[in-house]
């Protein structure tokens, strides 16, 4: 019955206060709730004018999102039976597919300090394909469960390892278009760690097929441990380096890390 | 309790020339779950605002293009309805975006919403700690308990609220249910229930924000697009509660309203009991 009387509610302790003590407590604390709200419309009207708060909180997610991250976490996978539509959302227009035939991947910032260009036959002949049923999730909020296959950007990078002091990628495609089919390129940071996790794929087959142009032929970064919008279509030109690389999103106000 | 030696002393300085009749006041709410319960209102304003704007980008409930609007989006439907059927309503240059024109940041602002959405989730989980430090170090968390009486105490809140605008206009004079606890057991469920609720949104936030790292959590909820499901339906029970929570803090009165800011109510049972909240 103890354990009963410490849930039991307790009768409120009644005291009694000279009216003026009443009246000088309760306008203290009306003063300094007036003073909570005028501070609470001030946060407002900064983060209106400038965006530090909103940057602030950005960079902070950002870092919560880099701390989860575990290279032996696998993401979840899937059956056939569980695929799902996947849309094409490129942000611009499809490119045509006139850029396929010469296609070719460089790559740069390379510990040898060449620059390496590789034709798709080379990666597909040279590197184990692997199969991977994942879910992609877009920052818009959908997401699809998909089956591709493709290289490991870790063997990729054991191949042709990059110069000692990179910790970033930069990755970018420059046959991407905008809206009115200009051409925009694209381009994305995507941290070394990221791309030696074992799910995260140079993918060039989606359900069994070599990669239709809206979904980034003959090539395209897959990471599901990040946002759709990381998982760059297309990709021409990898380079590595030291520092972090501009990404074409983070430059529009997304976030840059981008980890879910 | 902290605050009522305070009173003592400025109670025993204030009253020894005169003997002025003394204000019998009980304690309601500490100062942490006042602070907690104020700042949930802009953190919640600003969750649902950017919310709907990120729900604007994929909107959960979807229906085929409709031929002659071109929306593929319930709430989207909603903004033509409005502008087509409400004679007042302004500001109807884009018919499907006057929903979100008018709840939330507005279209196209996905960017902005998120960063809002996650610096005052970020808060909102921080103030969540402080309210539960308060109930916590005030002992407030024994009145919110529901008891197994309440079920029928809760119809019975239920049914004389709701008579009570006909009483009022028929004049009848009417008296609230007898109640010797803090709170009634309509309140008694409603203040229970609004923390957990508050709980499952973090908890379905971290798993449709990190669904990768935390994919056992999404699994909990049913999976990432359940969880993106339950995530949605959790914002409107927040929206329902504070639709009658406003309304019946103005019709309990001023002294409810005020023991909010100050943490004293002057409404004294019998039994040394504050009555309503």
């Amino acid at each position: 019955m103890k354990v009963d009387a410490a849930f039991k509610e307790r009768p409120a302790e009644m005291i009694e206060v000279a009216p003026e003590a009443w009246r000088h407590r309760t306008r203290r604390d009306f003063l300094a709730f007036g003073a909570g709200v005028l501070g609470v419309l001030a946060v407002r009207r900064s983060w209106r004018h400038d965006g530090w708060l909103a940057n602030k909180a950005l960079r902070f997610d950002d870092d919560v999102a880099e701390a989860l991250y575990s290279p032996n976490r696998l993401v979840p996978t899937y059956t056939k039976s569980q695929i799902t539509p996947l849309k094409n959302n490129y942000n611009g227009a499809t490119p045509g597919p006139g850029y396929i035939p010469a296609w070719h991947l460089t790559l740069d910032g390379l510990a040898s300090g060449l620059a390496v260009s590789l034709d798709i036959r080379n990666l597909l002949t040279h590197h184990q394909i692997h199969d991977q049923i994942t879910r992609l999730v877009c920052v818009e909020g959908w997401s699809a469960i998909a089956w591709w296959a493709g290289l490991k950007f870790d063997d990729l990078l054991r191949a042709y390892p990059p110069v000692s002091q990179a910790k970033w990628a930069r990755l970018e495609s420059s046959v991407n278009l905008d809206s009115s089919g200009n051409p925009d390129p694209y381009f994305v940071s995507i941290d070394l760690p990221t791309a030696r996790h074992p799910q995260t794929l140079l993918a060039t087959h989606l359900n069994g097929q070599p990669l239709a142009v809206e979904h980034g032929a003959p090539l395209r970064l897959l990471a599901p441990v990040k946002l759709g919008l990381k998982n760059i279509k297309a990709i021409t030109r990898i380079t590595y380096m030291r520092d972090e690389p501009k990404d074409y999103w983070a430059e529009r106000g997304h976030s840059r890390y981008d980890g879910i | 309790v902290p605050h009522s030696t305070q009173l003592h002393e400025e109670q025993i300085a204030a009253c020894t020339p005169a003997p002025t009749p003394r204000v019998p006041v009980v304690r309601k709410h500490h100062v942490l779950v006042r602070i907690s319960h104020w700042l949930t209102i802009p953190l919640l304003l600003g969750l649902i605002v950017s919310g709907v704007s990120i729900y604007w980008a994929s909107p959960i409930y979807q229906h085929n293009t409709d031929p002659q609007t071109g929306s593929l989006d319930y709430l989207a439907d909603a903004g033509i309805w409005i502008c087509a059927h409400v004679p007042g309503a302004h500001d109807c240059s884009s018919h499907p975006d006057w929903t979100y024109s008018h709840i939330s940041l507005g279209p196209y602002m996905l960017a902005p919403a998120l960063r809002l959405h996650w610096c005052c989730a970020y808060l909102f989980m921080l103030n969540g700690l402080v309210y539960l430090a308060g109930i916590l170090l005030g002992g407030e968390w024994r009145a919110l308990l529901p008891r197994l009486s309440d079920a029928r105490g809760a119809v019975k809140m239920v049914a004389y609220y709701a008579g009570t605008p006909l009483a009022i206009l028929k004049r009848q004079p009417r008296k609230p249910p007898r109640q010797s606890t803090k709170y009634n057991p309509l309140q008694r469920l409603a203040y229970f229930s609004i923390p957990i609720a508050g709980l499952l949104s973090v908890l379905t936030g971290w798993a449709i924000h990190k669904p990768m790292q935390f994919s056992r959590l999404a699994a909990v909820f049913g999976g990432f697009e359940s969880a993106r499901v339950w995530h949605f339906w959790l914002m409107w029970i927040f929206v329902l509660f504070v639709i009658p929570h406003v309304i019946l803090v103005f019709a309990e009165g001023w002294d409810t309203l005020r023991s909010m800011i100050t943490g004293w109510s002057r409404i004294v049972q019998s039994g040394g009991q504050a009555n309503e909240g």
